[in-house]
């Protein structure tokens, strides 16, 4: 946690700042909120490892002599993402609230629930390839590909205006469906320019983030079943 | 000699086995220069001319950075397997087997940065035989310098890997963060200019981007960053070396 943390506050500290020096002060503002969304990014993407150690030191023949079911266990690691995402992040936008004055703290106590969605299907998303890395280190091939990707193909760090304005139209509209762009407009408009939660993102925001958090935690239990079964995955 | 360049061969093959490795990385190589590189030289402009050219080379030295935290990766997974009580029975001495480990660590460097370093250089029509020579070479020295820290490092896996995780992290943050990766000293504030200078990587960056041809008013002295690289690759590879002559007997990773 201190780690994740250290490396979040040299982003917001560091980074941010020098790039708000490169192209101007508000660029700073812009990047903090971003910075929060890759937090909870980071954090809830971290089910994967949990589960791929899990699997690969045999952990988890553990888990399975344990009186809870199949599914329980499951959801079990499903709902500890989303809350090790929540968590995390809130941690960071108190410190970041220190950086940039919040508008509307109301409006970031009613984003959390959906904050935990998110997190939640980051989480599954992480299963997901966790539970399908059959050889050695492939699982952190997957977590690079899916976090650059994600992270770089998103509003963290430009507009959707800029994405659009620049780059075929395709990839603007990956980005504008990112469920990290979404968070990170929720938090910009919703928390830090004081608007009115906007609902479109917010529903957006759900339709994206509950189906990952299924068909992470469909692989996962599909993997278990198969582990008590037959003995291995 | 001749067992250094086996045990070497050996590693490498056992690097080639998986070119998945190396397709992701070229390929996340190409996507962030595509979209970030593109889309932040838009915004930033004039502040700093050619910082998609700046970006590239500054993502070449986080490759350069990855594939030496391999390395170190490598070694502590080859105590943690119990594969390093086996080769430290082989009849090869200890600096011999450093050696081994450098080889490898050489050649999963090279592989990674190279086709990247080719492309950014024909595209932007930079590509000289001088000038890619050089920059292979300011690369190379960093590498092995990282190498050696990573390695050095190592011993705190000895007594938890955990930790060792967790400082590697760290560093790696403070490492990239306060240096001229991805912004030109010029560009940043006072009070983290004198962090900056302490990073390996600052020297690296500005080193490789002299000889490649970028704009000197932002980049450090060529002949003191040469100077920083070469003594940091010396220095960090005999500390690495006289860790694994005197540390590494008889440990195992907890």
């Amino acid at each position: 946690m201190a780690v994740l943390i250290s490396l979040s506050l040299s982003d917001m500290l560091v980074t941010a700042l020098v790039l708000g020096r490169m192209i101007s002060p508000e660029y700073f503002s812009f990047l903090v909120p971003g910075i929060v969304t890759v937090g909870l990014f980071t954090a809830a993407t971290d089910t994967g490892r949990r589960i791929w150690l899990a699997l690969r030191e045999g952990v988890v023949q553990y888990y399975m002599t344990l009186p809870i079911r199949t599914s329980g266990l499951v959801v079990a690691y499903i709902i500890s993402g989303g809350l090790g995402g929540v968590v995390y992040s809130s941690a960071l936008l108190i410190i970041a609230s220190f950086a940039v004055h919040p508008q509307n703290i109301f409006n970031a106590i009613l984003l959390v629930p959906f904050m935990f969605v998110l997190a939640t299907g980051l989480a599954g998303l992480a299963a997901f390839f966790a539970s399908i890395s059959r050889r050695g280190e492939i699982y952190w091939v997957y977590a690079q590909a899916l976090q650059v990707s994600l992270i770089t193909i998103s509003t963290v760090f430009y507009s959707a205006k800029t994405i659009a304005q620049y780059l075929p139209g395709p990839i603007a509209t990956i980005a504008d469906y990112n469920p990290l762009s979404l968070a990170a407009t929720a938090l910009r408009e919703s928390v830090f320019s004081g608007q009115l939660l906007n609902t479109v993102v917010l529903s957006n925001l759900l339709e994206t983030s509950l189906p990952l958090a299924a068909l992470g935690a469909l692989a996962y239990w599909v993997i278990l079943r198969t582990l008590r079964l037959r003995g291995k995955p | 000699m001749n067992r250094v360049l086996n045990l070497a061969a050996f590693n490498i093959r056992v690097l080639l086995s998986d070119p998945t490795w190396f397709f992701l990385s070229w390929a996340l190589f190409a996507l962030q220069l595509a979209v970030y590189g593109s889309l932040m030289s838009k915004l930033i402009g004039s502040n700093l001319p050619n910082y998609f050219f700046f970006y590239s080379i500054g993502l070449m030295i986080i490759v350069v950075f990855e594939s030496a935290e391999d390395v170190g990766r490598h070694f502590v997974e080859n105590a943690h397997e119990g594969e390093l009580p086996y080769f430290l029975t082989l009849p090869i001495s200890r600096s011999g087997f450093l050696v081994s480990q450098a080889m490898y660590g050489v050649a999963n460097t090279l592989l990674k940065v190279a086709p990247p370093l080719l492309a950014v250089l024909f595209l932007s029509e930079n590509l000289t035989v001088p000038g890619t020579l050089f920059a292979l070479l300011a690369l190379f020295l960093l590498g092995l310098g990282i190498t050696g820290i990573m390695v050095s490092l190592s011993f705190i896996a000895f007594k938890a890997v955990d930790i060792y995780l967790a400082v590697l992290a760290g560093l790696s943050a403070l490492l990239v963060r306060f240096s001229t990766v991805f912004y030109p000293l010029a560009v940043m504030p006072n009070y983290y200019s004198p962090i900056s200078v302490l990073s390996p990587l600052t020297y690296g960056a500005d080193l490789t981007r002299w000889f490649l041809g970028f704009d000197p008013k932002y980049l450090l002295n060529p002949v003191l960053a040469a100077v920083v690289v070469t003594a940091i690759a010396v220095s960090t590879l005999s500390l690495s070396a006289r860790i694994v002559d005197k540390i590494i007997e008889g440990v195992k990773v907890a």
